[in-house]
């Protein structure tokens, strides 16, 4: 990851959202993108230039953007139809980012477009975030890596954030992951704990 | 199934690629790989192999979002939310110009006059010092704008969702689908969370903290809800919205007034209005 002195920024075309710029480098939010907050948390996270992601809760792509900058190729899979206008107005100026308009709880519909991947990178405001995951399990390279955003109040709100944390990683552990590490991303967002896993 | 097709058949035409990618009933064993296009002849670089799957990824999408945006229902949320945007603008300036008319003219008590409100702004459009007045003037007759678009959306839910408009009027109907988001997620709902549609905040609020539940969001809106006998007001509130829930699924699939239905509805909500239950 490139920082321009502690600051996390990624290398391509400004102007996706109104980023700010330092020289030629887009300047990555932790306020805004989950993903830059981990990395804020925890310097050891990473995007190599070689590997394909698939992306999955693309919405309108400013965290995709940045990711593109990094990788060699993202998948983005988003299923609104207004969040999906904007992902596709990324993509027009990105030639890396194949966006992909359909539901992650049903990749049957878009496996027939997929290769396997590096990394599967999970943002998704569902209840079963633990089986999206599980259910995208084959399109992981082995030795490819999961990072999980899980967004606890999505899953249930009745129970309590470190509940919600616990019964994920039982789930992702079970269904063929290895649970690596876990950070929640206090301050940036509230609620959200990013679970880094592994396909052995 | 890969989106190129097989080894021997191999093709990009869009098209030939849908067929292929909705076709596609199980997760493949053997995921696609760029090199079988570069070994049908086709392109001779990854990069250009992502080229190729981004421009039938993107004419899908395409497709899809504009289906989506087809639908008969979106033109009528968006109508129903501007309309209730526009109550929201209407009462914040109705507000601020009573305010600016108290503070021009001494000696007036705006609480205990019978001259509130819309009435106030009248007045205030008539006499008032110039600015004040324009403003009035035009809350008025965005009023106007609203009363007309209020008849539009009855209209235009009568004719899009005509069952559920039968049973709580065309206004009603839809600020309910306009919250649920449509009228597909509507017809998925059971009766109890169209009961409480609108009502989120208490939802929640009884889920964690154990509150009592609510009884009913916005179909209390409707007048048999709203003039029910407290005591029975729920259970109208349940009946109803268990009939909507039925409603919501004839219009998504019939899309016609099932006069039946809505004649076997209204018979069992009165009889609980009425209060024999």
């Amino acid at each position: 990851m490139i920082d321009i002195k502690g600051t996390l920024v990624s290398e391509g075309p400004g102007g996706v959202y109104n980023e700010r710029m330092l020289g030629n480098f887009r300047v990555w939010d932790p306020y805004r993108s989950k993903l830059a907050a981990l990395w804020y948390l925890d310097k050891t996270t990473s995007l190599g230039k070689d590997e394909v992601v698939l992306y999955l809760g693309a919405a309108n792509g400013t965290t995709v953007s940045h990711v593109a900058d990094y990788v060699e190729s993202v998948y983005a899979v988003e299923f609104a139809p207004r969040p999906m206008e904007d992902l596709l107005a990324v993509a027009k100026k990105r030639k890396n980012i194949v966006p992909i308009y359909a539901d992650a709880t049903r990749p049957v519909r878009y496996a027939a477009l997929l290769e396997p991947v590096d990394l599967l990178y999970q943002d998704v405001a569902q209840p079963n975030q633990a089986g999206i995951a599980v259910k995208h399990l084959p399109f992981v390279k082995s030795g490819g890596r999961l990072v999980l955003m899980l967004k606890t109040r999505s899953v249930d709100i009745r129970k309590s954030a470190d509940e919600v944390f616990a019964d994920t990683c039982a789930e992702l552990k079970e269904g063929g992951y290895v649970v690596e590490k876990s950070v929640w991303l206090d301050p940036y967002h509230k609620d959200h704990a990013a679970i880094l896993c592994r396909k052995v | 199934m890969h989106w190129y097709g097989e080894a021997g058949e191999i093709s990009i035409d869009p098209a030939e690629c849908e067929e292929r990618i909705l076709n596609t009933t199980t997760i493949p064993s053997v995921f696609c790989n760029w090199e079988d296009l570069r070994d049908a002849g086709l392109i001779s670089t990854r990069e250009e192999y992502i080229r190729a799957v981004r421009e039938v990824s993107i004419f899908l999408a395409m497709k899809g979002i504009a289906a989506d945006l087809d639908k008969k229902d979106a033109a009528l949320l968006q109508m129903v939310r501007t309309l209730d945007e526009m109550d929201d603008v209407i009462n914040l300036l109705t507000e601020r110009v009573t305010d600016w008319h108290a503070a021009i003219t001494p000696g007036t008590s705006h609480k205990y006059t019978r001259a509130n409100g819309p009435r106030l702004v009248q007045k205030i459009a008539k006499s008032g010092s110039p600015s004040l007045k324009r403003v009035a003037r035009e809350i008025l007759s965005l009023s106007g704008v609203r009363t007309d678009l209020m008849k539009e959306v009855s209209r235009e839910a009568v004719s899009v969702i005509p069952n559920m408009s039968a049973l709580v009027g065309g206004l009603v109907a839809a600020r309910l689908i306009a919250r649920a988001g449509g009228l597909e997620s509507t017809a998925k709902m059971p009766g109890s969370s169209i009961q409480v549609i609108g009502a989120e905040s208490a939802l929640f609020s009884h889920i964690r903290t154990g509150s009592s539940s609510p009884k009913h969001g916005i179909i209390f809106q409707h007048r048999r809800v709203h003039n029910a006998k407290k005591e029975v007001r729920g259970k109208v509130a349940r009946q109803l919205a268990a009939k909507l829930a039925i409603a919501a699924r004839l219009d998504l699939y019939r899309g016609e007034l099932d006069a039946e239905f809505i004649d076997q509805a209204n018979a069992k909500i009165d009889s609980i209005f009425g209060g024999e239950s």
